[in-house]
């Protein structure tokens, strides 16, 4: 059967979910009791239940995700480079190179900085 | 079958089934190298690691359910599928369930592209490689939605950790395999397994093997990584609030990833299916994978954990840099002229 | 078929009351591009589409709803849009629609999707990085000099925060 490669990507998929979707329709069916309260409770480790839950935790760590968001499409450039390097010519190559060197530098040095200072 | 109102006979019927279960492309999905070989190799996994932690940890590990345990995972997966799905009050149940599913079909993704064999893949994708990558940066959010669906402090938080360290990790693995691909000029991960049959790329490219295993390691949540799991801290972290169903769903998809993404490593840096032929193809990949995940265990059994904020900070700036590196290494190699080796 | 999915999970993701199912309609509107991508011949693209758009952004959209609040302590709700604005967006979208629908149905157009273009990924890579290589360099300045300002901006922050408490 002459499939392409992203109609087999589809099956195989919907293989997988064909086979753990009734997993998970017979497990509802097998516990579905009424609701409890103290069965329902967020588990914390046997103490009552206090503090709402989604707070502004590790808001610190949010310039992580920018860089993240950044680094992803940079990423995504590189690789189109490396896929063609080996038959760039020298001076496409070099280009490649500096980019890497610009990108490195300044990175370095901040991450250095910032790794001295406590920053973030 | 005449004419478009005429229906088709049983034996036209018949014929169409066995000619779909008989076709290459059938066994393949669903055999192997795809769905019973990942449900298969992820169970078996969790028989491995509780056996190999045991062993350890001088205990036995499980011992009752079959010849030294090995249906275990059957008892398992029986006894959690007839568990009561608990989910606290004020979590989202429709959410929770569907991501967990998502998990699992996210997890199993990748097999599609793995060759475990000349010619044994699913999919023979041009662009095998950042498939793989593709499918893997779709955890985090999964992750998240699991969180924070479940409305505990203890899942969210687990999750909000387990998407900083995934993050901070996968850039460095994916620049880490960036030498091979300039080695090979393809992202066709079947190609880069012949492009090995002189060298396998752990000798050129051992600074990425050093960072994509780590970063693997990272991903996975594995020690010495594992601290949205933290044990004796968060309970399970993001999948505290997941039970019965649901749970197995999360658990199994771990277990899925450690297999598929030994195999990754496997096929990207120890030469995938080569070896000797007295065994068949297919059996040294197996082998090598096993070998790799044996490795990834012990590692668990063996190390303490890492404190999250140097976690965070060696991802981004050490590993990062030296992923780096390596790709300035490769660039010397292929100026040097040898990429000859490895097809350039 | 995937162009409807595409429309009706951006419409959902602006509708939805919890804004956490949005980021999730959002996310399902940009897997569905991806498959679009895929069926005009763009594999490569279709797959950095995801794993950028859907990866990154989408987590970065979902973190920022998680963790927000309001002065109460509430989660984010959505207020209740301009009346004008939102039948102004169904409108576009129904005309758009018989538009389509009129083209495809008068002029006898077959339904085929026409053999587009499928280059190999290394003559792709090859050709960008030649032809295109001042933009894409000039492109990953621009990115650097994103991360650089975010991390200056917590620096800032973070200075103010512990300059205030001192």
């Amino acid at each position: 059967m002459g499939l392409d490669a992203w109609s087999l990507v589809l099956i195989f998929e919907v293989v997988v979910f064909l086979s753990m979707f009734p997993l998970l329709v017979f497990g509802w069916l097998m516990g579905a009791r009424g609701r409890d309260p103290i069965r329902d409770a967020p588990f914390e480790s046997g103490q009552p239940r206090m503090g709402e839950a989604r707070r502004r935790y590790m808001m610190q760590y949010y310039p992580y995700l920018i860089m993240f968001v950044a680094f992803d499409v940079v990423t995504m450039f590189l690789f189109t480079w490396g896929l063609a390097f080996s038959a760039m010519p020298f001076a496409q190559g070099y280009l490649f190179i500096i980019f890497l060197v610009v990108l490195v530098g300044p990175l370095s040095y901040a991450l250095y900085l910032s790794g001295k200072r406590e920053l973030w | 079958m005449t004419g478009l109102l005429a229906l088709p006979t049983l034996h036209d019927i018949l014929g169409f089934v066995l000619r779909i279960i008989t076709s290459r492309t059938f066994l393949e999905v669903i055999i192997f190298p795809g769905f019973l070989n990942v449900m298969l190799g992820a169970a078996f996994l969790t028989w491995f690691e509780r056996k190999v932690i045991a062993r350890v940890q001088l205990r036995i590990g499980p011992l009752y359910a079959g010849m030294s345990g090995i249906l275990q995972p059957i008892a398992d997966g029986v006894k959690l599928m007839f568990k009561e799905m608990i989910f606290p009050e004020l979590a989202d149940m429709k959410l929770l369930m569907a991501c967990a599913l998502g998990l699992m079909l996210v997890a199993a993704a990748p097999v599609i592209v793995i060759p475990f064999g000349e010619g044994w893949v699913i999919a023979n994708m041009d662009a095998g490689l950042i498939f793989v990558f593709a499918v893997i940066s779709l955890f985090p959010s999964l992750i998240l939605l699991i969180g924070w669906g479940s409305n505990s402090k203890y899942s969210f938080l687990g999750a909000l950790r387990s998407l900083f360290q995934q993050v901070a990790y996968e850039i460095p693995m994916w620049l880490s395999v960036l030498g091979i691909v300039m080695l090979t000029g393809t992202l066709n991960l079947t190609e880069i397994v012949l492009a090995q049959q002189r060298v396998w790329f752990i000798v050129p490219q051992i600074l990425g093997f050093a960072v994509f295993f780590t970063a693997v390691l990272a991903e996975l949540e594995r020690i010495p990584f594992d601290l949205p799991e933290a044990e004796t801290e968060l309970v399970m972290g993001w999948m505290t609030e997941l039970s019965g169903v649901a749970f197995m769903l999360g658990f199994l998809a771990m277990y899925t990833k450690l297999y598929l993404m030994s195999a990754l490593i496997t096929a990207l840096f120890l030469g995938g299916w080569s070896g000797p032929s007295i065994l068949p193809q297919p059996v040294w990949f197996l082998i090598k994978t096993f070998l790799v995940a044996a490795v990834i265990v012990i590692i668990r059994g063996t190390f303490p954990r890492v404190r999250v904020d140097i976690l965070l900070r060696a991802g981004w700036s050490k590993l990062l840099l030296i992923a780096l590196a390596n790709v300035f290494v490769t660039v010397i190699i292929i100026w040097l002229g040898f990429g000859s080796m490895w097809g350039i | 078929m995937i162009s409807g999915l595409v429309v009706a999970s951006a419409i959902y993701a602006l509708e939805a009351h919890e804004l956490v199912y949005g980021a999730v309609g959002l996310a399902i509107s940009l897997i569905g591009v991806a498959g679009l991508f895929v069926l005009l011949g763009a594999d490569y693209l279709a797959i950095f589409q995801v794993a950028v758009y859907v990866g990154a952004v989408v987590v970065l959209i979902m973190f920022t709803i998680m963790l927000v609040r309001r002065e109460r302590g509430e989660p984010l709700e959505v207020e209740e849009p301009i009346r004008l604005g939102r039948a102004g967006i169904y409108v576009a979208v129904m005309v758009a629609l018989a538009v389509a629908a009129a083209m495809v149905l008068i002029v006898p157009v077959s339904v085929e999707a026409p053999e587009f273009y499928r280059p190999p990924i290394r003559e792709l890579a090859s050709s960008l990085s030649a032809s295109h290589a001042v933009a894409l360099v000039v492109l990953g300045f621009l990115i650097v000099a994103t991360v650089v300002g975010g991390l200056t901006l917590a620096k800032v922050e973070r200075e103010e925060r512990s300059g205030g408490a001192a």
